[in-house]
């Protein structure tokens, strides 16, 4: 069984970016004016954050990619009154829009800061990305193809092109890849299978120290950060 | 004592302009909601920061008024507090008005209200384990219990007056409990997380609602020409002591509880970072320094200050001041950014989030106002909330010549001779 998991090495991270930039393409994420951002209304599936520790000249900064986590406990998942958001079995963590009423209350839960509320009608309706046919055996209910405003919104790990992968008999994680991972200029990121001991990710997690963010909450994330 | 109920004729100049303005304001709020439906929650002020609004601080505030003002009717007709008795149908009429604000307010703050019924299909699409989930049973059962209680007194059924009271009383209860829990079990914010939000909310509906009765009881009697009970005032006046002094206490222990750990940061910013004047002058001040220092501790030094005028002065201060505690709950506590990784956090992922005041959220929050205003001014006309004037205190009303419209408002059963009305639904009480 497939547990999709993701693996970012802090060492190689350079915080430029290109992983958000990646992100928004991919999903057509809005953009947001500077006005909207100053108001943290504009939607981020992916952000990147900066951690500064002492005082100049003593001063360390550390720079963290925040996807969703995809947590194997999730909050969001508990406190969903609608079951808009669900567990996959393959452990990502969906936004179903057809159900989701748009209460925010999975905005309040996640610890990590993973979701973000559409505010307004975007111009540009249909995702960017070719939706593969229905298979309701592997994803179950289909989410609603066309953003709306007043949902919430997140990360998905890009599973339609885990779908395609699947369809196609490619290798996810070495072929196919979300598009965070393939966009990194340092390979800083790898993506693939945490329960199959012969993936990169296994053996990245074997092999080096990792931390994982906000281990107190409990929530399990399945992205794993090596430290430098 | 012989109590009767009478209704509001409606048909005084005072009363048609009240409802028509509340009216107006009410479409206002209406067509201001069909924009924000339209165009999109970037017309309110919240966040991905601070994602909850001005809706959800008028609905628990609504939800804590009501369930309040529900348990204090108990008072009358499961405990027998017969002195209270003309103000127990208003405060159940109240209660309902109140409740269906609150639950306009949720439906106004979701984002995709066509999908509002999937919060109903309970255990079948609806995930139980959400709290949202849990007070959607609470909530939907607290309105038709309320109903029916209402329906029940108006009825005069003894029996099932005092047995619905009972499951009134302990559905209002765990209501105001459902509600701290949407924000006590949020581990990720720290400054909502702790066990006895759901006690501390329950304190504070019972203290806003007996608040609220105080100044709904001296405002009606006043309107209606009543002689107003002095000693029913200063003993409900001593209930509201007894719990400003538990919310006090709660309050304290739910802040040092914060304090005392080592992650305190939130906490110690709503305490004294930008917004914690908020805190300590609107809801410590009101609720619990200007009350009991007018209540309690100057009337010891003053004998003048025990008196009708103040004691209304500080039930209001007291209704004023928990709507800003739970504005200070739900917007300014919300606003410090998550510790996702030790240190501080540049950028705008650390900056605390901000609020705006926007004109859409405004209006459509004065528009829940005014809807509750005008459901309860519609219920003054259609039920029988009002306790009928005495015969002394009608002669003293037209002993004084009050103005021809004020003595109009009134119909009582014997002089106004409505039609429609059996006289056997205006139960004479005891």
């Amino acid at each position: 069984m497939e547990r999709w998991g993701m693996v970012i090495d802090l060492d190689k991270c350079t915080g430029c970016q290109e992983c958000t930039i990646a992100c928004k393409e991919e999903n057509n994420v809005p953009h947001g004016s500077p006005e909207e951002q100053k108001r943290k209304q504009d939607p981020y599936w992916h952000k990147v954050i900066a951690a500064s520790e002492g005082e100049y000249p003593t001063v360390h900064t550390e720079v963290i990619p925040m996807p969703c986590m995809h947590c194997d406990n999730p909050a969001c998942v508990m406190v969903c009154p609608c079951k808009a958001t669900y567990r996959r079995h393959d452990g990502i963590v969906m936004q179903n829009f057809r159900r989701c009423i748009g209460c925010k209350y999975c905005m309040v839960a996640c610890p990590y800061g993973a979701r973000a509320y559409n505010y307004k009608e975007q111009e540009d309706l249909p995702y960017n990305r070719q939706d593969p046919p229905l298979r309701l055996d592997l994803i179950g209910c289909w989410p609603f193809p066309h953003r709306t405003h007043g949902m919430v919104e997140k990360c998905t790990f890009c599973f339609h092109r885990i779908e395609q992968a699947l369809m196609e008999g490619k290798e996810i994680g070495t072929d196919v890849v979300p598009a965070c991972v393939e966009a990194c200029p340092a390979h800083a990121r790898v993506f693939g299978n945490l329960d199959d001991p012969e993936s990169e990710v296994a053996r990245l997690l074997s092999s080096r120290t990792f931390i994982t963010l906000r281990e107190a909450m409990g929530t399990n994330p399945k992205v794993h950060y090596l430290t430098k | 004592m012989e109590l009767n109920f009478v209704s509001v004729e409606g048909h005084s100049k005072n009363y048609k302009i009240a409802v028509g303005i509340l009216g107006g304001l009410f479409l206002l709020g209406l067509i201001c909601y069909g924009i924000s439906y339209y165009k999109g929650h970037y017309l309110f002020g919240s966040s991905n920061q601070i994602p909850w609004g001005m809706p959800i601080v008028l609905t628990i505030y609504f939800i804590g008024l009501s369930a309040g003002s529900l348990i204090l009717s108990t008072l009358v007709y499961v405990f027998g507090q017969e002195k209270y008795k003309p103000i127990g149908r208003m405060a159940v009429m109240l209660a309902i008005a109140l409740i269906f604000g609150a639950l306009i307010g949720i439906a106004i703050d979701l984002g995709r209200p066509e999908n509002f019924w999937r919060l109903f299909m309970f255990f079948y699409w609806n995930n139980m384990t959400s709290m949202f989930a849990i007070n959607g049973i609470l909530y939907s059962g607290y309105f038709i219990i309320s109903i029916a209680y209402l329906g029940i007194i108006l009825s005069g059924n003894k029996v099932w007056m005092k047995r619905w009271g009972y499951l009134a009383i302990g559905w209002a209860a765990l209501v105001h409990m459902g509600t701290g829990a949407i924000f006590g079990f949020m581990a990720a914010r720290e400054a909502w997380f702790s066990p006895i939000k759901p006690l501390e909310f329950l304190t504070a509906a019972v203290t806003s609602g007996v608040a609220l009765l105080i100044v709904v009881l001296i405002l009606t009697m006043k309107f209606t020409g009543r002689n107003l009970r002095k000693d029913m005032v200063i003993s409900l006046s001593r209930l509201l002591i007894a719990f400003i002094c538990i919310l006090a206490l709660l309050i304290f222990l739910d802040k040092m509880t914060h304090l005392y750990a080592p992650e305190r940061q939130a906490v110690l910013y709503s305490l004294t970072g930008h917004y914690a004047w908020i805190f300590w002058c609107l809801q410590i001040g009101l609720v619990v320094i200007i009350p009991l220092a007018i209540l309690l501790i100057l009337p010891r030094f003053n004998q003048k200050l025990r008196s009708i005028k103040w004691i209304f002065i500080a039930s209001l201060s007291v209704v004023v001041g928990v709507f800003f505690e739970r504005f200070f709950l739900v917007i300014p506590q919300a606003a410090f950014p998550q510790q996702y990784y030790p240190g501080h956090i540049e950028g705008i992922w650390g900056t605390v989030g901000t609020f705006a005041f926007t004109p859409v959220e405004m209006l459509i929050s004065l528009g829940i106002f005014t809807m509750v205003g005008l459901l309860f001014l519609l219920g003054l006309k259609f039920l029988k909330a009002l306790p009928e004037k005495t015969a002394e205190e009608l002669a003293a009303a037209a002993a004084k010549s009050a103005p021809p419209e004020a003595a109009d408002t009134i119909k009582t059963e014997t002089t106004g001779g409505s039609v429609n009305i059996p006289p056997v639904e205006n139960q004479p009480s005891q």
